[in-house]
């Protein structure tokens, strides 16, 4: 079953200080994700940025396999970054639209036994916004970032999921689009009521919200 | 201590990172952390690191993967305590 995961990690909403603690970083990080920031990125991504990095992985390859097994539980050990590359370019070429530009972002493998998995994770000043795929190939992902002026939750899931529709009503125009919850509280996309095979994933986080979809 | 002297002092752990203070108030063992609480999940790492330092009890990776509501929460730290 194909689904999709998303995540977004507002940097003012972090506590710098707590999460270069090694008590707090083990709780997100195992020993070989350390090893790997060591060897590679330690020398052009603060150590707290890389936390959050992997946190927003894992976090994202939850929400995709937990619609697909909703008892899932999230267990970050469990969720294990094995490769990281570094984008080749700086900045961020767009806020929204479909795939990714590869030279800005940073692409990762993730292993979760018996899955592996794909992300593309964008970091700004401002924030980490990672998708994931069972593919390599996001093609078929549609996704999108946006800052909000409310940090209140029910603000922020009414944002994120305006935001949402937008683009999915450009896509399916003359369609009555809603996004609703299953029982589950997966989010789920209703056409005229009835759900769509659109797997959606909705995040937020302080001023930040953001989607994925799967076409 | 009781269940009830951790549920109150469980309160004060939760209490930096949800809003919805009245739910807070009379939470029990199914009030879930983030779909009833609105705790972000980028949060639920403090809510542990802060229960260690509260109780004065480590918890491990597969403990921590369990606390999902204030019952889970609630059992994990009074092993944790029990073990000490």
């Amino acid at each position: 079953m194909i689904s999709t995961g998303n995540d977004i990690v507002a940097f003012k909403a972090i506590n710098v200080t707590r999460t270069k603690q090694q008590n707090f970083y083990s709780k997100i990080i195992t020993d070989s994700e350390k090893t790997l920031y060591d060897e590679q990125f330690s020398d052009r991504l603060p150590f707290e940025q890389f936390i959050w990095l992997a946190w927003s992985v894992k976090e994202s390859v939850f929400k995709y396999l937990q619609r697909i097994n909703p008892d899932l539980i999230f267990s970050p050990s469990k969720i294990k970054l094995e490769e990281l590359i570094a984008p080749s370019a700086e900045g961020i070429s767009h806020f929204e639209g479909r795939d990714f530009n590869s030279q800005t972002v940073y692409q990762g493998i993730i292993d979760y036994s018996p899955y592996t998995f794909y992300s593309q994770t964008i970091i700004s000043e401002d924030f980490i916004f990672s998708v994931v795929n069972h593919t390599d190939n996001f093609e078929k992902i549609i996704w999108g970032i946006e800052k909000i002026d409310s940090t209140d939750a029910d603000d922020q899931s009414k944002a994120v999921r305006a935001f949402a529709l937008a683009m999915l009503n450009t896509l399916f125009p003359d369609s009555e689009l809603e996004i609703d919850k299953n029982r589950h509280s997966c989010p789920i996309i209703l056409k005229n009521g009835i759900e769509i095979p659109v797997p959606i994933s909705l995040a937020h986080h302080d001023h930040w919200v953001g989607y994925s979809f799967h076409l | 201590m009781t269940r009830e002297e951790t549920l109150n002092e469980l309160k004060k752990v939760i209490a930096p990172y949800t809003v919805n203070k009245e739910m807070l108030a009379g939470i029990n063992d199914q009030t879930d952390l983030i779909r009833d609480l609105k705790i972000n999940s980028a949060n639920l790492v403090d809510i542990i690191i802060d229960a260690e330092a509260k109780y004065d009890i480590e918890i491990d990776y597969d403990s921590a993967d369990k606390m999902i509501n204030v019952g889970s929460c609630l059992d994990v730290i009074t092993e944790k305590i029990n073990q000490k």
